[in-house]
Order: structure tokens, then sequence, then C-alpha cells
């Protein structure tokens, strides 16, 4: 029972980084850093939220609409981040932290004017748990793993498809090519900030999605500044997952669990604190980052060699 | 692109390149800025006149709003001073916000346990928490410093992440953890001894001498950098690591020094805030001051000494950010919205100005 049940919460919690770091790995992987992710899951969470609210006329509809809507909520922020740090070529560290303080303030006036008077709606129509049939009946794991949202089976279907177009089609090679070398794949024809630039669109869009998925599965409800780390922590998770989706699938749930456990600690009350457990997170980012560096460590370092310096196609 | 070498953008414009760059340049980014907030505003269905009429109010209406501009500018003082030096010299550090909460953190631990051990006067009780603060806080940016030198870390990542174990180990403390005050009320530390408190100058106003001694510092500091052979080779290294090396300054013991100076400013700001204001160490008390220092710091082009002005400016925003919420009903965390816009509209003005300079010297 606690065993069926923690493993229902790490899937649980692993969804929303898990979506936000497919994107990350992409946008990394073509050389561009995006610390906006934070801010792109706030605004995702918002209007997902707002757009399934405002269709609720339609409830079968609705979540679908309010998650197409946090989608691009994060891809329209992405832009805002591609115009600055690929078109203008101003810092990436520096703009994905305006992006996130951007989102953070912009969330809670629009929520405020939006909702601030009757507070959060209620009636949201979101994602209902699905049970699937024959494999929800497996004894133990059945109901942990199989008895979820349609976004939780549609994200890990995405693994191995993100898997597959980075390491086994073209496009994915270039990306890959422009994150180390973007002279080079330029040389070969390829125009690296249009490139760079999709790659960080589609991040901005998982981002987004990622954050819907916050507030439009479970509990259907937007809070100012619900994110409350995760965009940071799907950071992580990608450094952490070495640039590659199924080792950040496997780093996803592992943060997951992460969280669920933070929150069983909250509501047992067994001695330990629980911020003790948000923090295991990111120290193991930290020791993990620690291990990898340098000449000796676990695994040689893999970040793409050209992440976060930005591209200037003159020189 | 560098961003250090991007400041010294157009100085081949011989007339008036002081002008230009700390006086026009300034003003049009705050000047756009201002305009897309009450476009946004204006499309959020507010009226933006009256929202700035409330807040020019709350700020300039009193001599209350003065004071309250300058106590809530301190912060953004201490924590832009830490990330204006740290950029200058090549360091991102992305971990003022941790910095300042440890740093927080070790003067509330000072200032409730350690002190009562002491003789109750602040002239050994105030000295001794700035110095806990100075230290915890400079370590904290230490820690970063050896990760980047020894495993070659990214800074910018470690420091995001020391943030939130930050974060959460102030929240540890002061939330069922050894600093929880003794009544156990809230999530919050007891209240400092008085004699680790700062004084205030007047009897109805905040004004603490932590505003004054935070000035201080950003003279000293622009002294420091431009002026003595120590801060020569801090912004050598920041600026050309080979050439610095070359000449044989070492690399790995600036870089240390440059982040000790970085976290222990953050951290001092941090104690600054609680000696003079806060009556606990609470588990937010920062709301987001290390991420806002970074606009802070680049509006006044990574220079301790504009850095004041860049200060104040954001001390009132957020002074007049309660004017909106209390007259118009604007979230009052509008201010994010507005530094984050002005810290794009100088990402922005700084790029456009590289692209302009490299045209004319092409």
């Amino acid at each position: 029972m606690l065993l069926e049940q923690t493993l229902a919460a790490t899937i649980n919690a692993a969804t929303p980084l898990l979506l936000a770091a497919l994107g990350e790995v992409i946008s990394q992987r073509s050389g561009v850093i995006n610390i906006g992710i934070e801010g792109m899951m706030l605004m995702g969470a918002l209007c997902g939220m707002s757009a399934s609210f405002y269709t609720s006329g339609i409830p079968l509809v609705a979540p679908w609409i309010g998650i197409l809507s946090a989608g691009i909520a994060g891809l329209v922020t992405a832009m805002l981040f591609a115009l600055l740090a690929i078109r203008l070529r101003g810092d990436q560290v520096i703009i994905g932290t305006a992006i996130t303080l951007l989102a953070l303030g912009f969330t809670q006036v629009v929520y405020q004017r939006l909702f601030g008077k009757t507070g959060s709606p209620k009636s949201v129509p979101y994602f209902q748990e699905l049970e699937l049939p024959i494999l929800s009946q497996i004894p133990l794991i059945g109901q942990a793993l199989f008895s979820h949202n349609i976004i939780v089976y549609l994200s890990f279907i995405l693994v191995p498809c993100v898997y597959f177009f980075l390491f086994h089609t073209q496009p994915g090679l270039r990306i890959r090519a422009c994150g180390e070398h973007p002279k080079a794949i330029s040389t070969f024809g390829s125009n690296v900030v249009k490139l760079r630039s999709m790659c960080l669109l589609f991040a901005g869009f998982m981002a987004g999605i990622g954050g819907g998925y916050l507030s439009l599965a479970d509990v259907p409800l937007f809070t100012p500044g619900m994110t409350a780390g995760r965009g940071f922590t799907a950071l992580a998770i990608v450094i952490f997952g070495k640039w590659h989706p199924i080792k950040a699938f496997g780093a996803a749930l592992l943060f997951g669990l992460g969280f669920a456990l933070d929150a069983r600690f909250q509501a047992s009350g067994w001695g330990v604190q629980y911020q003790w457990f948000q923090m295991l997170p990111y120290l193991l980012c930290l020791i993990v980052l620690t291990a990898n560096s340098g000449k000796i460590g676990v695994g040689k370092t893999q970040a793409p060699l050209s992440l976060g310096k930005t591209y200037d196609p003159s020189v | 692109m560098n961003y250090s070498s991007m400041l010294e953008g157009n100085s081949h414009i011989k007339n008036w390149p002081h002008l230009k760059n700390w006086v026009v340049l300034p003003l049009l980014i705050l000047f756009c800025a201002f305009l897309t907030n009450t476009i946004v505003i204006f499309f959020c269905g507010y009226n933006p006149f009256r929202a700035y009429l409330a807040a020019l109010d709350v700020i300039f209406g009193s001599p209350r709003g003065i004071g309250e501009t300058l106590v809530k500018s301190t912060p953004f003082l201490m924590t832009g001073l830490s990330v204006a030096i740290a950029f200058r010299c090549g360091i991102w550090n992305i971990g003022a916000e941790g910095q300042f909460l440890v740093g927080a953190l070790a003067a509330t631990w000072f200032g409730t346990k350690l002190a009562a051990y002491l003789p109750h006067t602040a002239w050994i009780g105030i000295p001794i928490g700035i110095g806990f603060s100075i230290v915890a806080g400079g370590m904290c940016g230490v820690i970063a410093a050896v990760l980047k030198i020894t495993r070659g870390v990214n800074e910018v990542i470690s420091t995001i992440m020391l943030n939130y174990i930050a974060i959460n180990l102030v929240s540890a403390m002061v939330d069922g953890g050894p600093l929880q005050e003794t009544s156990e009320t809230g999530p919050q530390s007891n209240p400092l001894y008085a004699w680790v408190k700062l004084p205030r100058f007047f009897e109805a106003h905040r004004i603490h001498p932590g505003i004054i001694l935070a000035v201080i510092l950003a003279v000293v500091l622009t002294y420091v950098l431009f002026r003595t052979t120590f801060g020569y080779r801090l912004r050598a290294v920041g600026e050309g690591p080979e050439a610095a090396q070359a000449a044989g300054i070492s690399i790995t013991r600036n870089t240390l020094y440059v982040f000790f100076l970085s976290g222990a400013l953050a951290g001092l700001g941090g104690a600054i805030e609680l000696m003079a204001l806060a009556p606990h160490l609470t588990k937010n008390f920062s709301p987001g001051y290390g991420y806002t220092a970074i606009a802070v710091a680049l509006l006044a082009r990574l220079n301790p000494l504009a850095t004041v002005a860049s200060a104040l400016l954001f001390g009132a925003l957020t002074q007049g950010a309660f004017g909106m919420e209390a007259e118009v009903g604007i979230s009052g965390k509008i201010t994010w919205m507005m530094q984050a816009i002005i810290l794009m509209f100088v990402v922005a003005a700084t790029s456009l100005n590289y692209f302009q300079t490299k045209r004319h010297s092409e």
C-alpha cells in the first residue's frame, strides 16, 4: 500500500519535470542554456488553468485546450527569449533570469486581475485518471503504474521519441552538432540561428505543458509561484541525465521520488524534517556535477561544447 | 561575446561617451521599460496613470515614504554590489539569493543563541553578528569557487543549486529546526537579542545605519576596483584570463577572492536586513533580492557607485508598488515584472550598442 502510493506519487511528481527536461535536453543540445524554464512553466500553469476554465462549457475538450494553451504560453515566452538571446545575442544566463522574474510578476498580476476577487475557480475541467484495461489489474504495481491521467502516458511515450529524433535522425544530428561546433554546422549550410530558435521554442512549449500539467492534473488549481523551483529542478535533471533523454527520464523519476517522499514525510511526521528531502535533489545535482567534471570521475563530461555561448554568424 | 568588453562599448565616440553611456542610455532604457509596463498594465484592464500617481504619492508624498524608499533600497544595493563585483570580474554568481539567506541565517544563529554568552552590549554584539554573516556568505561563495577551480563546475549551475540548498536550509532551521522560536507559534526564529539589533535614527522612521554602511561600501569598492592593484588584478582575471595569467596574476587566487567578496557582500546584506528591520528570520525572508540584484547591477553597468542610483530606483519601484496595490488593486508583485522588463531592455540596449560599435570599427 505504502509502496504503491509512493510509486504513484513519484510518477505524478516526475511527469512535469520530465516534460520540461525533455524540451531542455533538446535546447541545451543545440547550445542554448534555458534558465527561464521556471518562468515558462509558470506561464503555462496560469494559461492552462484559465483556458480550461473559460472553455469549461465543453468539459471533454476543455483540458486539451488548456494544455495546448499552456504549451503556447511557454512557446511565446520562449520567443521572447529567442529574440533577446539568439537574435540580439544577449547573454543567456541574464535573459533566463529575466524571463523567470517576468513570469513571476506577470502571472501574479494577471491572476489577481482574473481571479483575485473570487479566488482560484473550483470548477475547472481537468485530466481525470485513466485506468488502462488489463494492465491496471496487475497486482502490486498495476494501480501505481497504469492509473494515471493521459498526459503521464503521453510524456512517457515521448521519451523514446525524443531519443530517436536526437540520435537517429538527420535534424537530430544537426542539433547536436550545433551545440558542439556551431561554426562547423554553419559551414555545412545549416542556419544556426534558426536551428537554435526552433530548439528553444520546443523547450518553451514543453516547459509550458509541464506547467500546464501542474495546474490541470490531479488538482486543477493555480497558485502564484506554484512551480516552486521545479523549473530549476528540470535544469538539474538535464545535467544529472547527462543531456540524454533516457537518462534524463531516470533522473526525473529519481527527483520525482524526492518530491514524493517529501510530501509523504510531511504527512507522516517521522522525526526527519521534510526540508532535508527537498534539499536532496539540488545537493545530488551538485555532487553529480562535481563527480562528472574534470579529468577523473564517473564518466567524462558530456556538456555540449558551446553550451551557453552566444553564436555570432559574422565572426 | 564577452560581457565586460561590451560594456566599454562605444568609447570611440569621443564627444560625449560618458553622457551617452551613463545618462542618455539608462534613461532611454527606463523610458522604454516604463512604456512597455504601461501597455501591460493597460491591457490588464487597470488605469496606468492612476497607478503611477498612486505610486508617486507613496514614494514622494511624505518624508516617511522617502525614508521607506531608502530602507527598501538597501538590500538591493548590497546584493547589487555583490553581483556587480562578480560579473565585473567575469564570475557569473547567480547565488546572491542563497548567500543573502545564509548571511542572515548566521546572524540569526549568533543573535539568538551565541550572543547570550557575550557581554550584553551593542559594541560587541553588532560587529560579531556582522562578522558571522560576512564569513557565512563568503564561504557560500567559496564553495562555488572551489567547485569551479578544482572540478571545472560551471558557477551558474552550482550557485543556482546552492540557492535552493540555502532556501531549504533556512526553512529547516526555523521551521521545526534548532533555530525555531521557543514558543513555536510559527515557522520563524526567536527575535534577536536587543544588543545585536541595529539602532534606528528616528522614532517614527525605519531608517537605520545599515543604509549608510552600504553606501560607504559602494564608494570603497569603486575605489578598490578601479584605483588599486588588487582591484586591477581582479578585473584583469575577469576580462582576459590568458593575458592575466601571462602577466603573472594568479587566476585561482583571484577567483577565490571574487567569490568570497561577492558572497560576503550578499551575506552582509542579509544581516543588515535582519538586524535592522526584521523581527524574526522567517522562511520567506528574501523575496528574490538575489535575482533582482542582477537587474540592479546590470542597469548600473556593473559599476559599484552607479549601483547606488540603480538600487534607489528599484527601492522606489518596490515602495511604489505598495501604492499601486492599495489604490488601484494591481498585485504588488508587479515590481518583479517591471524589474524584468528593465533587465530585458538593458540586455537589448547593450547588444544593439555592441552591434553599432562593431559597425563603426569595421
